[in-house]
């Protein structure tokens, strides 16, 4: 099976479970995925940091949408979910502060480091 | 205001224009109409028969609204003084403007009035280093109204300005062609409606003026009335006080997240946004005023709390944001504050606030619902930032372009330095974020004994600050001089330069009590306290220059602090003495104390003498009086009660401050003026 950023990062936000960073937020938010003719629609269930991944087009608190190369983007950690609203790439409708919270379950970029110093001062 | 400027402001919508009232931006001058950090107006030009008009005098005595009365004619002579104009401006979604032209002669006139629109949509980071746009402009006259638009791929930012009365619209204003009877008068209302962010289901909806103005009356009253009250035989406390309130309300910026709460963003016009440090700092210095500051300040910078390794963003687990961002360099990552984290002083202070505010208010709710945050920033001190594995914080940017070189509050880049000027390189631990940590722990075991109920954390918390107070003690005393470093470099080596610093150190208890009365007496001695107040640097180090940004110039805000501090050890008259130096220097200033003001000596100029820049008001000047009510009254929660221990300038005679908030319901404070100032502001 063809598998994609997207697909593989909602796949595994569902068999997480619970997710402590989440453990006060209760609500739902749909991720409208446009592609050509096609639009994929992700529904993230959440109470109180358990969470719930199906498909389908169900209403919910807060909607994003986006095309897929943005998402694909976006869960691979190669664009920032808020620089992508802030440029209108991903418009939101719905509650602005699930925004926020559901920004902390996307993967930041690739090789960020925690900065460790010898004592000459340079990164090692 | 001293520089011609005329500005209102709502949140991080403001307009900063000329006495006329009129808009004339150049690239790099912060004039224009501005929301989320982008410019929607960069030209606003008014003319009548194709004359500029001219100055009688501004009404600006609200912060949302100006009216300015103007006629037309250049020059000293007015050629037609039978005419009048008014402009009354307020911000709203934008901006409303109701323009009126009053006809004095006993013959009609016949008038071409304009209104000249333009806009660049710089974001105010290109104004502040003037770059150069990338997307396209566009203006479009539709049949009622002039849009402004600017396109880059998906960013789309746009202004649409409209009038209650017919005009002629282009591409590049307004045009009204009127006929004003003898004694008669013509007005109209012209709407500026700014577009962008989009964010949650609301349009852009035009409010009635009347309507706005009303609300934000009632918003302004209120704000007021809830606040204590303050009476004083010194009448320009009075009106520091006043002006502190409307200026913090002025300020109040409700960032999208927060569900119409506000807090204080940092300053007009740069800083119209959240920032950890200063959100933080107001807050605290509010607490005894407006404690719900505190408490949006907490929820928002929460929501924001880093998950992971952004190197971008200098972003940890569990780092209190620095500074949010919404315009297009932010929106296109060429600027990392979406948000940016930089900062290595927020997250502990995180905790100093969370904990103050319990204090004050006893809302354990609150302590509870930011338990994980609290933690993660505890956690966070221990973890991500003690970069050298010392035992210290310390910080270096990994954003080497755009990140912040220096993330403590002395951010510029020649703070940090030598007793003999040298710079240090990084990571650098400077003095007062040791403090900062050490509170942190201090109070963060407070309220895992208290609300968390963990005392394992309580205990480990506080010997780890026990560890944290004896080895700074030792490592930061600078023996010959008495007073504790600036930082350590690193090579661990003492960054011996005598700074204000050691002021922040007395706040946050750090500091072994055998060690305090030499730091205070360098605080009010002649190398730091120059009668006006404690400098960021002392006279005599490598670097000191009096009008130096942080390496001489005088912090009402800093003073604030330094003046809780002294207090803390017990230094009651020292901390009336800078109270009363910082707010007899108020006075110069209508009461609205700027960001920083020269560090010369008070005999040398009689005068505070203002820094140059053009951030005010500022949230932790317009903080600084309300902080130092504080500490000269000694106002200090105890359990459920607030106990009063007053120490006042004898300048400021009797004072009370009625109604002040807390867990204790609402309680009035009294004091009279002992302290003798004179002798040591000579």
């Amino acid at each position: 099976m063809r598998t994609d950023p997207t697909t593989e990062f909602f796949g595994e936000l569902g068999s997480r479970g619970h997710e402590p960073l989440l453990s006060k937020v209760t609500g739902s938010a749909r991720f409208d995925v446009v592609a050509r003719a096609r639009t994929e629609h992700w529904l993230v269930t959440i109470d109180k940091g358990d969470i719930r991944v199906s498909r389908g087009k169900a209403a919910a608190d807060s909607v994003l949408r986006a095309d897929r190369a943005s998402f694909d983007r976006i869960c691979a950690g190669g664009l920032n979910l808020m620089a992508a609203v802030l440029r209108g790439e991903v418009v939101v409708e719905g509650d602005p502060r699930l925004l926020v919270r559901l920004q902390r379950l996307f993967p930041r970029p690739p090789g960020g480091q925690r900065l460790v110093a010898d004592p000459a001062g340079r990164p090692v | 205001m001293s520089d011609g400027l005329v500005r209102i402001l709502d949140g991080n919508t403001f307009v900063v224009s000329d006495d006329r009232g009129d808009i004339e931006a150049s690239a790099t001058d912060p004039t224009g109409l501005f929301s989320f950090d982008t410019r929607f107006l960069s030209r606003w030009v008014l003319t009548v028969n194709g004359e500029r008009l001219n100055a009688l005098s501004v009404d600006d005595l609200e912060y949302f609204e100006a009216r300015f009365f103007l006629v037309p004619g250049t020059g000293t002579v007015y050629v037609n003084a039978t005419l009048s104009v008014i402009r009354r401006r307020a911000v709203g979604n934008g901006f409303h403007e109701e323009l009126t032209i009053l006809n004095h002669a006993n013959e009609p006139v016949d008038l071409s009035v304009r209104v000249d629109a333009g806009c660049d949509f710089a974001d105010l980071f290109e104004v502040k280093d003037a770059l150069e746009k990338k997307g396209k402009h566009s203006a479009r006259a539709e049949n009622d109204k002039l849009v402004l638009a600017y396109d880059r791929a998906t960013f789309r930012r746009s202004t649409a300005i409209s009038a209650s009365e017919p005009a002629r619209i282009d591409k590049n204003g307004l045009t009204f062609k009127i006929r004003i009877g003898p004694h008669e008068e013509w007005s109209t209302r012209l709407d500026v409606v700014t577009e962008g962010l989009a964010i949650g289901r609301s349009r852009p909806t035009i409010e009635e003026p009347e309507r706005s103005h009303a609300r934000m009356r009632r918003n302004l009253d209120r704000w007021i009335d809830q606040a204590p009250r303050l009476e004083c035989d010194w009448d320009p406390l009075k009106a520091t006080y006043r002006r502190s309130l409307v200026d913090l309300a002025a300020l109040r910026f409700s960032p999208l997240i927060a569900g119409g709460h506000s807090l204080p963003a940092a300053g007009l016009p740069w800083f119209m946004t959240m920032f950890g440090r200063d959100s933080i700092l107001t807050s605290l210095q509010a607490l005894p005023f407006a404690p719900e500051l505190a408490a949006t300040t907490l929820r928002a910078l929460g929501d924001w709390q880093g998950v992971g390794l952004d190197d971008f963003r200098d972003e940890d687990p569990g780092r209190i944001l620095h500074e949010m961002r919404y315009g297009e360099l932010t929106a296109f990552e060429e600027r990392p504050h979406s948000p940016y984290y930089g900062s290595v002083d927020a997250t502990p202070l995180f905790v100093v606030l969370l904990d103050e505010y319990e204090r004050w208010t006893g809302d354990r709710a609150l302590v509870r619902e930011l338990e994980v945050e609290a933690r993660a920033a505890l956690n966070w001190i221990d973890d991500y930032a003690d970069l050298q594995g010392t035992g210290y914080v310390s910080y270096q940017r990994r954003n080497e372009e755009t990140g912040l070189e220096n993330q403590c509050w002395k951010d510029s880049w020649d703070s940090i330095s030598f007793r003999d000027g040298r710079l240090p390189g990084f990571p650098r631990a400077t003095c007062e974020v040791q403090g900062y940590a050490y509170d942190a722990k201090l109070r963060g075991a407070r309220l895992a004994r208290l609300v968390w109920k963990d005392t394992a954390l309580a205990d480990r918390l506080e010997k780890q600050a026990a560890d944290l107070k004896r080895r700074f003690n030792r490592d930061f005393w600078v023996a010959d001089g008495e007073y504790f470093a600036l930082a350590l470099d690193p090579d661990g080596n003492q960054v011996d330069a005598l700074a204000s610093n050691n002021g922040h150190l007395l706040w946050s208890g750090i500091v072994e009590k055998s060690k305090a009365k030499a730091v205070a007496r360098h605080l009010l001695g002649p190398r730091l306290f120059s009668g006006w107040g404690v400098r960021t640097l002392a006279e005599g180090q490598g670097r000191y220059n009096p009008i130096g940004y942080h390496v001489g110039a005088v912090w009402p805000f800093d003073n604030s602090f330094i003046a809780w501090g002294l207090r803390r050890y017990g230094f009651k008259e020292d901390a009336a003495i800078v109270a009363a130096g910082i707010l007899e220097a108020a006075q110069f200033f209508d009461g609205r104390l700027p960001e920083a003001f020269g560090g010369y000596e008070r005999a040398l100029t009689m005068y505070p003498v203002q820094y140059p820049t053009a951030c005010s008001p500022q949230a932790w000047s317009t903080g600084a009086p309300l902080l130092l009510l504080r500490t000269m009254l000694g106002l200090e929660p105890e359990g459920e009660h607030l106990v009063v221990d007053p120490a006042l300038p004898i300048t400021i005679g009797h004072l009370e401050l009625l109604d002040i908030p807390g867990r204790w319901g609402q309680i009035d404070a009294f004091g009279r003026g002992r302290v003798q100032v004179e002798r040591r502001s000579r």
